[in-house]
């Protein structure tokens, strides 16, 4: 690691105004940094810590710290939500996939585009305030995309994570970088494309690098000076496990355990090149200054063959103390994974009935598998999971070198959409992809970073993909309503005080729902997948609904560079 | 073209056993006699480089060094070279403006077939929108037609070693499928 003193990247040239069209994805020759000024009062620590009760502010990437999504403003409500337009848009200079969380600090909103640049906006106008161009190194190696999925401030600074595997910190007023630290080598297959988690002056970061054999890791960075606090393995350095030949819904994983036992005796813990990245923000418990979080798929994702064990800690969520990163518990929902149904979508802390009917803190997590999983926060403990959200057929056939047809296919069920929560109506609401796939196995030894899958997934032509989106009850784990979709989707989702979820799907459409029953209010067509979480806000003693329009790499729905603004008359 | 070919190889010989060159123009200088002085390769199995993106021209230099990518031709070639001088190649090349070598579109049926091919297996996901590539992965929209042939075919047979991934997403694929994609991907 190393912290560098900074410099402002590029001269000032004041407050600009709308950008012109992207051309193409980023406009790399003319990329440059424009300095402006956000008059913004600087993020306390207390603000943060009641940002779920902040009707003005969407000061973190879920909402707040317990990752609910549920905004509590309720001046666009189920009565008056078709009225809804558009206040602004706002044209990015980067048209490619767009994963971005649009954070608001009084009035002024920060959001991302890929290739890790940030803008500055007038949240009540659109007008550009300033726009951050990272200078991305040559050497970027990453899967899914050159997404970002957002920002957090703190005090008077802007946090960023970049592709080429950087941590940034950026004056919030002019977008000038304070100071810059190199996470890991992206020669060796990491990079960020996830949003900081800023708290108690401490950067929460985790990695990419799943399939490309890295060894993962969730670390805190001092928020002041860049240097790293604390470092906890997401890989231990014992991965054995306990041998589970099932998963957390007590299915046979068809494992071979003798197999794997002599493969260990031949090549050992297999930890130095386990994946095990973390896609998604932290949820943190204030209560009890622990963390929760998901880690991701082992190295190479389909072929498991040296890889004996459980491959602690993927595919698990795990909890670790806030202050030292020490570990306190996890729950692994696939052991031995072979067929990249990870643990990518950030978990949520809500109060849930444990199956003795008590009410207790918990921790739920929306899986590829199709299921939310409800979790006691204490000691990470199942609880229960949910009615399948996606068809599942042929779980869990192992993949073959010909291919062998297993639903969900590798995307999901949930992928790395956070899902919104509602307490009062006890409902969690998530997104859901249905892609029919082939899983396929080939070996191969570490490529030095290269792209490691061990095998392909690959969508099976001819059959049809749709999508849905799904209101469980996590208090009994059944569904309540359901939406189809025509198309997989990947997103996010936003709940909110006046009965309503926003979300929006790969052909364009973004619509508000009844958070009840899921009946549709209103819609709008933004002309490129709406695939990145909203948000909501207030500004002038009006409320705002404000989603990214820029599509999806990995799903390959249609780019575009949009950030659009939405309010009642 | 046997004959471009060879003088291509002699040139490299040549250069190859040169004293070390010290400007970048030095250095790239070799690179011409079968990449083209105007980007434009001299053998229709020799990659495009002009306009590549950075990031993929430094990691193949360094496989080849390192012996992970096979070639009789470059790994003399690149193990001439240290980090920073391949960093400062790739970036070089990744200036030059992409060459247009003039390969027809594909038709509307394969191009089709293409695409569909490509859905499936998901090759947008790393080529990015358009093929035009990022950081270590390839811009692939415009390169030379029997260069990304044999590519896919030393892919599948993995003589071509330094991406194993790209092996089993090859061999993931049927063979109609492939040929489609280089016709559709030569003529972007």
């Amino acid at each position: 690691m190393s912290v560098k003193g900074l410099a402002a990247l590029a001269a000032a040239v004041g407050v600009g105004l709308l950008s012109g069209a992207a051309i193409g994805q980023e406009v790399k020759q003319d990329q440059k940094s424009q300095v402006g000024n956000a008059n913004v009062p600087p993020v306390t620590q207390d603000q943060l810590n009641a940002a779920d009760k902040s009707t003005r502010d969407f000061l973190l990437t879920n909402g707040n710290y317990a990752q609910t999504r549920f905004y509590p403003g309720k001046q666009i409500s189920r009565n008056n939500v078709k009225n809804l337009h558009v206040a602004w848009i706002f044209q990015t200079d980067v048209k490619e996939s767009m994963e971005t969380s649009p954070i608001v600090v009084d009035g002024v909103m920060y959001v991302t585009t890929s290739f890790s640049h940030v803008y500055a906006l007038d949240a009540k106008t659109g007008q550009q305030l300033w726009h951050y161009a990272h200078k991305m190194g040559p050497i970027t190696t990453y899967c899914c995309g050159p997404n970002n999925r957002g920002v957090q401030v703190l005090g008077d600074r802007v946090y960023l994570a970049t592709l080429d595997s950087k941590l940034i910190a950026l004056n919030a007023k002019t977008g000038e970088v304070v100071w810059t630290t190199n996470i890991a080598d992206p020669e060796l297959g990491y990079s960020e494309t996830m949003a900081p988690t800023v708290v108690k002056d401490k950067v929460l970061i985790g990695t990419n690098g799943g399939e490309y054999g890295i060894r993962g890791f969730v670390r805190a960075y001092d928020a002041k000076t860049g240097k790293q606090v604390w470092n906890f393995n997401t890989i231990p350095d014992s991965t054995v496990g306990v041998w589970a030949t099932k998963d957390a819904t007590g299915r046979d994983m068809h494992r071979n355990i003798q197999a794997e036992k002599d493969a260990l005796a031949k090549v050992g813990d297999p930890f130095a090149k386990l994946g095990g990245g973390v896609w998604q923000n932290p949820a943190v418990d204030l209560a009890t200054n622990r963390i929760y979080f998901v880690v991701g798929n082992p190295s190479p994702d389909l072929d498991g063959s040296n890889r004996p064990g459980d491959n602690l800690y993927t595919d698990s969520l795990v909890a670790l103390d806030l202050d030292t990163g020490k570990y306190v518990c996890h729950f692994q929902y696939i052991a031995h994974d072979v067929w990249d149904l990870d643990a990518v979508s950030p978990p949520v802390l809500v109060n849930v009935r444990n199956k003795a009917g008590k009410t207790i803190p918990g921790v739920i997590h929306a899986g590829k598998t199709g299921h939310i999983y409800v979790h006691d926060r204490n000691d990470c403990s199942l609880i229960r999971f949910s009615d399948a959200m996606v068809p599942q057929e042929n779980m869990w056939v192992l993949p073959t070198k010909e291919g062998a047809r297993m639903l969900p296919g590798a995307n999901g069920g949930v992928e790395w959409s956070p899902i919104a929560t509602d307490p009062g109506q006890e409902l969690a609401y998530a997104i859901n992809l249905h892609q029919p796939m082939h899983y396929r196995v080939e070996s191969s030894p570490y490529p030095n970073g290269k792209l490691w899958l061990g095998g392909a997934f690959t969508a099976i032509a001819g059959e049809k993909q749709s999508g849905n989106i799904t209101a469980v009850n996590y208090n009994t784990g059944k569904i309540k309503w359901q939406v189809k979709t025509p198309e997989p989707m990947i997103g996010g989702i936003l709940a909110t005080a006046g009965g309503l979820v926003f979300t929006g799907e790969g052909n364009g459409k973004f619509a508000a729902y009844n958070s009840s029953d899921g009946k549709e209010l209103w819609s709008f067509h933004a002309g490129a997948g709406v695939n990145a979480p909203p948000s909501s806000y207030m500004v002038g003693g009006k409320q705002y609904v404000v989603v990214g329009a820029g599509g999806n790499t990995q799903v390959d729905f249609k780019r575009g560079n949009n950030i659009i603004a939405f309010t009642l008359d | 073209m046997f004959e471009k070919l060879a003088i291509c190889v002699v040139v490299l010989l040549l250069a190859a056993t040169q004293a070390r060159a010290e400007t970048i123009e030095d250095k790239v200088q070799v690179c011409a006699g079968c990449h083209g002085a105007d980007g434009k390769p001299v053998d229709k199995t020799i990659p495009t480089i002009w306009g590549q993106q950075a990031g993929y021209l430094y990691i193949q230099l360094r496989d080849f060094k390192r012996g992970d990518r096979k070639s009789d031709i470059m790994q003399p070639v690149a193990s001439q070279f240290e980090r920073d001088d391949m960093l400062a190649i790739a970036e070089y090349f990744a200036q030059k403006p992409w060459p247009d070598l003039g390969q027809p579109r594909a038709p509307k049926d394969v191009a089709g077939k293409a695409l569909g091919a490509s859905a499936s297996v998901g090759c947008p996901a790393c080529h990015l929108d358009h093929f035009q590539g990022d950081g270590t992965v390839p811009r692939l929209a415009g390169m030379g037609r029997d260069y990304l042939a044999k590519t896919i075919a030393d892919f599948r047979t993995r003589a071509r070693g330094n991406n194993p991934g790209m092996s089993d997403l090859m061999l993931a694929t049927p063979l109609d499928d492939l040929a489609a994609l280089v016709d559709y991907l030569a003529g972007l």
